[in-house]
């Protein structure tokens, strides 16, 4: 897929760079990443301008994200009716309303793995589509700047960015995912034994 | 209630905790892999031209691949007797499917064989320092 994408992104430039990057933020697994990297080297060979398809891929990602966002939105209500009772719901709301700017951030630029499941719960947890915009567009910048950028600094040699970088986002999901366990395993205790105090 | 909880929360746990370790180790040790390769390979210079025809994709078109490698698209249409005509923004994997079937990777290393013959001479590096004009013989 990702090397039928590439022969196509040859052929025809920025705006098929912007339209992979609003899939790619739709959830659709088509290899953003891979494309941003190699659009880079591709400006830096002269075969695309990279202004307009900076630009352009940061239109198309944010125009996803959106989407995303929207259909959380949309799912508010019903997500709402199954889960609206439950006290775990709510807390995690509340603790996602506290970090929804930071996590919508860093998602869309290092942990990007996490980018749609954050969209959606951003989304569905009403939080502020304002405050959502800004954070996105910050890290959607830091991605196309970061991913784009390397891949223009390595020209012909971008594969090995884009085999450094797959893994290192791979390498960070797993100590969030570590992390977040290690945390919720420690709450976990602490209430048990403030319990049988 | 929260004793009903507490053994799916306990499994949630430790599959985060062992989820992630997996993952640090796994993508761990290929990002350190991956990162060691950096050291054989630097970013070309500023305007030099691409000589490396270890490069080369099957994924690329001809006229990409002529433009990374300085070396017109007719000589490589001519060395795989292939017309430019509506094959410009094809593969070299498309190419070799619809003109060589039934040679794999035949295009490919074509390809490359004429880039690494036809590809103009590299102008040699200017000097660092200025050297020494050697003393004129009386």
């Amino acid at each position: 897929m990702s090397t039928f994408l590439l022969t196509q992104v040859i052929n025809f430039g920025a705006p098929l760079v912007g339209l992979i990057l609003l899939l790619g933020a739709l959830g659709l697994p088509i290899g953003a990443s891979v494309v941003l990297i190699a659009a880079g080297a591709f400006s830096q060979q002269g075969i695309l301008s990279w202004p307009s398809t900076a630009l352009i891929g940061l239109l198309g990602a944010l125009i996803g994200d959106t989407l995303s966002f929207g259909m959380g939105y949309y799912a508010k209500d019903s997500v709402q009716r199954r889960f609206g009772k439950s006290a775990a719901w709510r807390r995690a709301r509340a603790s996602f309303q506290e970090r929804a700017g930071l996590a919508v951030f860093l998602t869309r630029w290092l942990i990007t793995a996490l980018a749609i499941p954050t969209n959606l719960i951003a989304g569905g947890s009403g939080y502020k589509y304002s405050q959502f915009i800004a954070y996105d567009v910050a890290g959607e910048i830091l991605w196309i700047g970061l991913y784009g950028g390397l891949g223009y600094l390595f020209g012909s040699q971008w594969e090995l960015v884009y085999d450094f970088m797959s893994n290192f986002g791979g390498l960070i999901l797993g100590l969030v995912l570590f992390g977040f366990g290690l945390k919720q395993a420690w709450n976990w205790k602490k209430k048990t034994r403030s319990q049988l105090i | 209630m929260s004793h009903k909880k507490r053994p799916g929360q306990r499994a949630l746990m430790a599959g985060l905790i062992i989820i992630g370790i997996l993952f640090t180790v796994f993508f761990g040790m290929r990002a350190v892999h991956a990162f060691r390769k950096f050291n054989g390979h630097r970013p070309l210079p500023s305007g030099n031209v691409e000589t490396d025809v270890e490069l080369i994709r099957d994924w690329m078109t001809i006229s990409f691949i002529s433009k990374t490698y300085y070396v017109p698209e007719k000589i490589i249409f001519d060395a795989l007797d292939i017309l430019p005509l509506s094959n410009h923004d094809k593969s070299l994997k498309v190419l070799n499917k619809e003109y060589y079937p039934e040679k794999s990777g035949y295009v490919l290393s074509l390809v490359k064989k004429t880039i690494l013959t036809n590809q103009p001479p590299l102008k040699p590096n200017p000097p660092l320092t200025p050297t020494a004009t050697p003393p004129v013989a009386p």
